[in-house]
């Protein structure tokens, strides 16, 4: 006979409301249902109500982990309707916020993942040495969780030498800071012990089940959007996607280490190749036609849809975020999960509940 | 219209048209609603080697039109967001929320719609 669990809203390794209705036969789960809805924004029809400039910052505001990305992506959506080129200084400034945003959101998830182990102690180092990567965020562009570096037309702020200079130096001391993480994720008996073999997916199953990101990635798919030819200015910083080919937990896990050294390398190569010049390309009128554009955020990649028709207002905005992508991967690698291993599984796809309910 | 669109006539044409995108090799990115002369406009979005393939079909007033969960399990998801936002009906859905993903029953109905 099988038992209903409900596992949240509310649960110790859950920073936000997501409940999952498990379905259990001893201890192992059997069937899983995910209930969404307790902080729905109803963001796609706000901005009904903005125009198109104004709609930046409620894109920013989707989530405070990946805050940059969205306001990224959503203004290079808009740009696409112009039909407009960015200054390669301005692309260059939106290259280095999302890479240091997609620093902090690893080293917030490693934590988090810590905790969810048990390794309280773990849990700090990584959120102290996230703090650097805030403070520097702080001091680049005015603000710790909310950048907005990114406008249609091009970056909304230019970084000084000082800026530069404190940026290097921070990343010169987390480098090191990473590998002694490393060595605790990716060494560590008790936490391997936990996660190989844990909730594998196969490549192929990977990507029929639509995720995103590392979970994508962790499956053996080198799939990554600062691969591709729509962002070219990441192939002139030589950028190659990290990927594992076991599909567990572990995997997953491996993938965000090293994109943690992908991101300071992606960095360093974009400080020293960034041109001087203008920030940003003057915009006049209002968009048309209907545009995609895809970025790759820290859960994988967001998908925005823009619609305009010749006014202030956009007429319709579509956000496709990469948790609700990974969200119907659970209903297929948690039957056959003992209960105690749950927590686990569902931080391996490192739920943001802020982007889904949009 | 979007880059390498194509347009469907109907929902026999669209469960094989993606069905056969899944055999060659095309991953489930998203779909797109959108209000379209007293109907729906769905734009069904498909991802192979970061070129997208994407599907509009359009939804006459009063038409149920067919679930894709059958064919990608991930579809599910969208389809009871469009289910809540805007009102559709989707048959033959994986999972169906009928109308609860998001909203309880005292929100309001068909908000987007």
């Amino acid at each position: 006979m099988t038992t209903i669990i409900p596992f949240g809203p509310q649960h110790p390794v859950l920073p936000e409301p997501v409940q999952l209705k498990l379905e259990i036969d001893n201890d192992v789960v059997v069937g899983a249902l995910p209930s969404l809805g307790y902080v729905h924004r109803g963001l796609e029809k706000f901005i009904n109500t903005k125009d198109y400039n104004q709609t930046t910052y409620i894109c920013e505001r989707i989530c405070g982990i990946c805050s940059a990305l969205h306001g990224i992506t959503y203004t290079r959506a808009v740009e696409k309707l112009f039909n407009v080129e960015v200054p390669e200084r301005g692309q260059y400034l939106r290259v280095i916020t999302g890479e240091l945003n997609r620093i902090h959101s690893h080293l917030l998830w490693l934590g988090l993942f810590a905790d969810g182990f048990g390794f309280e102690s773990l849990f700090y180092e990584c959120w102290k040495y996230r703090e650097a990567v805030l403070d520097v965020l702080e001091r680049t562009t005015g603000n710790r969780v909310i950048h907005s570096m990114s406008k249609v037309g091009g970056a909304s702020k230019d970084f000084t030498d000082e800026h530069i200079n404190l940026l290097l130096k921070t990343l010169d001391t987390l480098e090191p800071q990473v590998k002694d993480l490393e060595r605790v994720f990716v060494n560590n008996y008790t936490v391997k012990k936990r996660l190989v073999g844990l909730a594998t997916m196969s490549k192929q199953l990977a990507y029929e089940a639509g995720t995103a990101g590392p979970t994508l990635r962790g499956s053996g798919n080198s799939i990554d959007l600062r691969d591709s030819s729509d962002w070219d200015i990441y192939k002139d910083l030589g950028f190659k996607p990290a990927v594992e080919k076991d599909g567990d937990c572990y995997a997953r896990t491996k993938v965000r280490i090293t994109e943690l050294y992908d991101s300071i390398k992606l960095i360093r190569n974009a400080i020293s190749k960034m041109p001087k010049g203008e920030i940003a390309t003057p915009i006049k009128g209002f968009p048309t036609g209907e545009a995609i554009m895809r970025t790759e955020q820290p859960r994988g990649e967001v998908v925005y849809y823009v619609k305009g028709n010749g006014t202030k207002n956009l007429e319709r905005l579509k956000i496709r975020t990469p948790t609700f992508a990974n969200i119907p991967s659970l209903l297929l690698t948690l039957p056959g999960i003992k209960l105690a291993d749950v927590p686990l599984v569902v931080l391996t796809i490192d739920p943001c509940i802020s982007c889904t309910e949009r | 219209m979007l880059e390498n669109e194509v347009e469907i006539k109907n929902s026999a044409e669209l469960l094989k048209t993606v069905e056969g995108l899944k055999n060659d090799g095309y991953r489930y990115a998203t779909m797109i609603c959108l209000k379209a002369n007293d109907g729906h406009d769905l734009i069904y979005i498909f991802d192979k080697d970061y070129k997208l393939k994407n599907l509009r079909y359009f939804v006459k007033p009063g038409e149920k039109p067919k679930s894709v969960s059958g064919i990608y399990l991930c579809a599910l998801l969208i389809e009871n967001e469009y289910q809540d936002l805007f009102g559709l009906t989707f048959e033959g859905l994986a999972i169906d929320y009928k109308g609860h993903l998001y909203l309880t029953p005292n929100s309001p109905k068909a908000p987007l719609a």
